[in-house]
Order: structure tokens, then C-alpha cells, then sequence
């Protein structure tokens, strides 16, 4: 129960993490700057709690109504160790929700913390109704292919998702305290929010990528069966990764544009570029999770070859600005065309 | 519909499983595969169905090869309906789903009244395929492979964990297909069902 969540909880130390050094580091704020402004400002502190909520539940989740907490209620004898484990551990994996508490605010802190972690059990103590079938209206072999890794992150990556919109909300306010720190504006400010989300992002994307692995591998005899090509399933994995990044990168803009409150004329440069990024960002993934497909070691690889992509993100716009834009899109395009297809 | 294969030599793990094997199925034909385990079967069926890539050697459906160029590839594995051993399709997908994922593939209309009677379809409707019986898991990849249908079965022990009242249906609907001028290829172990469907016998070796 406790290394299952333990697991699924380190994205989250490392998105914090990653958050943590621009905020803190950079910029030289305190902790106790970020919680008395979350404590004053309803605007701020309703983003900072939601944030939390949603990258820390699935996490929760794990440990309040997944297997390992089934099995161990279903024992018999008394049920208080490990209940007390379960909250223990439930308080000790919000370690960078409770380390900015703590140090920001001491004792109310802690109070912060238990409020919220009250909030959280009540969260993942809810179970989705069950939905009922339909009969699906696909008409041909392509939509139906994309409709099915569709449903593979529904019903397989709830709670990465979750966990990936906290996370995006945090990459964007990240970017957003940077771009607005720094006084940088259009494509300046371009470069450094764009940079800044596909960095933090990595965190927010790898659980996503792997269920995305998964479907395309379980369904890799049926479509070879019903005579579905290499490319129709090579573009249903490239539609699914890039409504993930997509979708988590207009939620980063929106924290931008929320935190830094930029002019229209550079929250159009911070749009563009960023979209552009995720838009080359999925082609490249796309390219690591085929490559690695056969790996024993899959999870490792997506993980090295996600944050290799976002790197090479970094270093194109850095060197080239606008035209690095372009180079990184280009590289992603040629990456994604030298995949090896199978018969 | 004809089914063929010519000289077909199929390697998995640097074994040799198949060497030089030749088939041929006709319209109307249900051929039943027999032999050891190891001999062979599963594998055949996989390279026939398109699964699993054979190292030499030629399988065609009407003509058109199961291995061959894109357009021809296609048209082949669009022409059969397969139903693997393992039956093992995405564990997250709901019964609807999997059958509307072969109809779109085929172009064909989903399953037909009459098929969901007889497998008792309705049932598994809503049912996540992970969360079925092996039975069950059976007879929705059963459902799967004869949307449309397609004129050419390829079965692996379609009667694993079937009731009696579904196999009578099997050997139904089989025959129908068959009567329709469908081909099917299947492996069973079990003789009597074979000789129900009144199924031309193969039997395979072990490639020494």
C-alpha cells in the first residue's frame, strides 16, 4: 500500500521540486512570502490549494481505496495500526505541501495542512458512478482505434490525469512567476515560459505516456488481425499524447496568464510557442514510447527520452528563439518519420 | 474464398515451429488442426491470421497475401476474423466496444440479432473484458471474429471454457458460415466437437 503510493507520489515531489527551485531559488522568495499570500489573497490561495488537491489526490487514492488497503481492512483484528499507517502516510507523502506550510506559517501551517488533508481523504473516498455502453458509431478503422486509447486514459489514467492538471497548473504558474519576475515580454518571455512548462511537465506526462504504451501494445494483435496499418495506429498513439499535451499546456497558459497577467501581445508569444512545443513535444514521445516498446525497461526510457525532448525543447528556443521553434518541430517531424513500421 | 499456404516456415525464439507446411481451406470447408502441443497450431494460426510474421513462405486469402504489399495485406486480414488462443483483447474495453472496433475495421454493421442470441452477447454488453469469465472472454472474441462476417474463420480451441449450450451454438453457427460459402480453420483438442462440424482433419507434426 505505502511504496505503491510512495511511487506514484514522487512525480509529485519532483513537479514540486522542479516548481520549488524557480520560486524559492531564482527569484529569492521565501516560503512564508507564497503561504501569506495564499492566506490573504482568496484569488491565490484557492489556485494553491486547488493545485494541491489535484496533484495529491490519486496519490490518496491509492492509499485509502486501492488494493493493498482493501486487502489489508478485509484482515481480520483490530484495524487502528493500520488505519494510523494510512494517515501517517497519507501526511508524511504531502512532504512539499507540508515542508512550504511548516516553514511559511508553523503551527497554523500544520492546521493548513490537516484542513486540507481532510479535503483530500473526503476526495478520494468518492467513487465514480459506473457508466453505461452504447453502442459506439465508429465508422471506420482510425477513429475507432483513436476512440479506444480515448477510453484507455479514461478508465486507465484517471488518476494521472488528475494528478498531470495539478501539475500543469503548477508549470504555468511556475512559468508565469518567472516571466512576470523578470519583466519579460513577447518573445522573450516566449522563450523562458515555453521552457519552463515543457520542463515540468515531464512529471505530468510520463504516467499518461505509459498507459498510451500499454493500449498500443495490447491492441497490437487485434489490429494486425483486422488488417489496421502501422500508420493508423502509429496516428491514433500521436492523437492521444498530443490531446494530453495540448490539454495540459492551455491549462499552464491559463496559470500564466492568471499569475504573470501579461499583455495580450506576449500572452500570444507565450501561447503560440508553448503550443507549438507540446505540438512537437507529442511527435517526439510518440517516437520514444514506439522505440522503446520491446524494452524491458520501458518506464526508465520514457522517463530519459521525455525529459531528452524537453531539453532539446530548451536548447532550441535558448539558442534560436523563434527559429528554434521551428528547428524543435522539425527534429520531432523527422524523429517521428524514422520509425522503424513492423509488417 | 480459398485460403492457401505454400512453403511456410515460421521461427519463434530460433526454434524452427514450422517447416515447409502447405495448406489449402476451400469455400465451404471447415478444416480442424490436430496435433501435440509444440506442434504447432498456435503459430500456424497466428502467421495466417497476421499476427505473427512468418520467416518464409507465402499464405494468401482469395489471391490476395496475408504478408504481402499494403493494399493487398489489407484486403487479405480484412477478409478473416480471428479468435487467438489467449483470448486477450484490451482488458478496459467493454464488450459494444471491442465488436463496433472489428465492424468499423470491416466496414460491416455490428454484430446481428441472431449472433448475439446465439453467443449470448446481450449479456456482455457492459461488461469490461478484464472483468469477464474465460468463457465469457471467449465468446465476445467469438462475437468479434464473426461481425460481418468475414468469409474466412481462424479459430485457436474456440470451445476453451465454453458451456454446453454455447458449443451446440458454435457448431450452429459453423456450419451456417460454412453453408454460406465461409472457410474456417480452427485447433481444438477436442475430437468430437470436429466431428460435429464434420471438419476435414489436419494433423500436424512436430518439426524435428
Amino acid at each position: 500500500m505505502i511504496v505503491p503510493a510512495t511511487r506514484r507520489a514522487a512525480a509529485v515531489w519532483v513537479g514540486s521540486a522542479l516548481v520549488g527551485a524557480l520560486i524559492f531559488g531564482q527569484n529569492a522568495m521565501h516560503p512564508s512570502d507564497l503561504t501569506w499570500l495564499a492566506l490573504h489573497n482568496l484569488g491565490v490561495g484557492g489556485v494553491l490549494g486547488l493545485t494541491w488537491l489535484l496533484v495529491f489526490v490519486p496519490t490518496a487514492r491509492l492509499l485509502i481505496r486501492g488494493d493493498g488497503a482493501s486487502y489489508l481492512r478485509s484482515l481480520p483484528g483490530p484495524r487502528l495500526a493500520a488505519k494510523g499507517i494510512g494517515l501517517a502516510a497519507l501526511v508524511v507523502l504531502q512532504l512539499p505541501w507540508l515542508l512550504l506550510w511548516t516553514i511559511g506559517e508553523g503551527a497554523v501551517g500544520l492546521g493548513v495542512v490537516a484542513a486540507g488533508t481532510v479535503a483530500i481523504v473526503v476526495l478520494a473516498s468518492w467513487k465514480p458512478p459506473v457508466m453505461r455502453a452504447t453502442w459506439p458509431g465508429w465508422k471506420a478503422d482510425g477513429t475507432a482505434l483513436r476512440a479506444v486509447h480515448l477510453r484507455a486514459l479514461r478508465r486507465r489514467a484517471g488518476d494521472a490525469l488528475v494528478r498531470g492538471a495539478g501539475l500543469s497548473i503548477l508549470a504555468g504558474a511556475g512559468a508565469g512567476l518567472f516571466v512576470h519576475n523578470n519583466e519579460l515580454v513577447d518573445m522573450d518571455a516566449a522563450v523562458v515560459g515555453a521552457s519552463v512548462m515543457a520542463v515540468v511537465l515531464v512529471p505530468a506526462e510520463v504516467g499518461v505516456l505509459l498507459v498510451i504504451l500499454t493500449t498500443h501494445r495490447q491492441t497490437a494483435w487485434l489490429a494486425s488481425s483486422l488488417g489496421i496499418s502501422q500508420a493508423t495506429r502509429l496516428a491514433a498513439v500521436v492523437y492521444a499524447i498530443a490531446l494530453v499535451q495540448l490539454a495540459a499546456t492551455v491549462i499552464a497558459i491559463g496559470a500564466v496568464a492568471l499569475v504573470s497577467k501579461p499583455d495580450h501581445g506576449t500572452l500570444l508569444w507565450i501561447a503560440g510557442t508553448s503550443l507549438a512545443v507540446a505540438l512537437g513535444s507529442s511527435l517526439g514521445c510518440a517516437r520514444v514510447l514506439l522505440s522503446a516498446e520491446d524494452s524491458p525497461t520501458v518506464a526508465a526510457r520514457v522517463v530519459v527520452g521525455s525529459t531528452a525532448i524537453a531539453a532539446l525543447a530548451v536548447l532550441c528556443l535558448g539558442l534560436f528563439h523563434e527559429l528554434g521553434v521551428g528547428a524543435f518541430l522539425a527534429a520531432c517531424v523527422l524523429a517521428i518519420a524514422t520509425v522503424k513500421v513492423p509488417r | 474464398m480459398r485460403l492457401a499456404v505454400e512453403r511456410l516456415r515460421v521461427k519463434r525464439g530460433g526454434r524452427t515451429i514450422l517447416a515447409d507446411f502447405a495448406l489449402e481451406v476451400k469455400a465451404g470447408e471447415i478444416v480442424g488442426l490436430v496435433g501435440k502441443n509444440g506442434c504447432g497450431k498456435t503459430t500456424l494460426l497466428s502467421a495466417i491470421a497476421g499476427v505473427l510474421a512468418p520467416s518464409d513462405g507465402r499464405i494468401t486469402v482469395d489471391g490476395a497475401s496475408v504478408w504481402g504489399a499494403r493494399s493487398e495485406r489489407q484486403r487479405a486480414r480484412r477478409s478473416l476474423g480471428y479468435v487467438p488462443e489467449t483470448a486477450d483483447p484490451p482488458g478496459f474495453l467493454l464488450g459494444t466496444e471491442l465488436w463496433s472496433l472489428c465492424a468499423a475495421s470491416r466496414g460491416a454493421n455490428p454484430p446481428s440479432e441472431a449472433l448475439r442470441a446465439a453467443l449470448g452477447l446481450d449479456e456482455l454488453r457492459e461488461i469490461a473484458i478484464e472483468r469477464m469469465s474465460l468463457g465469457q472472454r471467449r465468446r465476445a472474441c467469438l462475437g468479434a471474429a464473426l461481425v460481418g462476417p468475414p468469409p474466412l474463420l481462424v479459430l485457436d480451441e474456440p470451445d476453451n471454457g465454453l458451456d454446453a449450450k454455447r458449443l451446440d451454438a458454435i457448431v450452429t453457427l459453423l456450419k451456417e458460415h460454412a453453408d454460406n460459402d465461409g472457410a474456417t480453420v480452427m485447433a481444438s483438442h477436442d475430437a468430437a466437437l470436429l466431428e460435429q462440424l464434420g471438419a476435414r482433419i489436419v494433423t500436424m507434426n512436430v518439426v524435428t
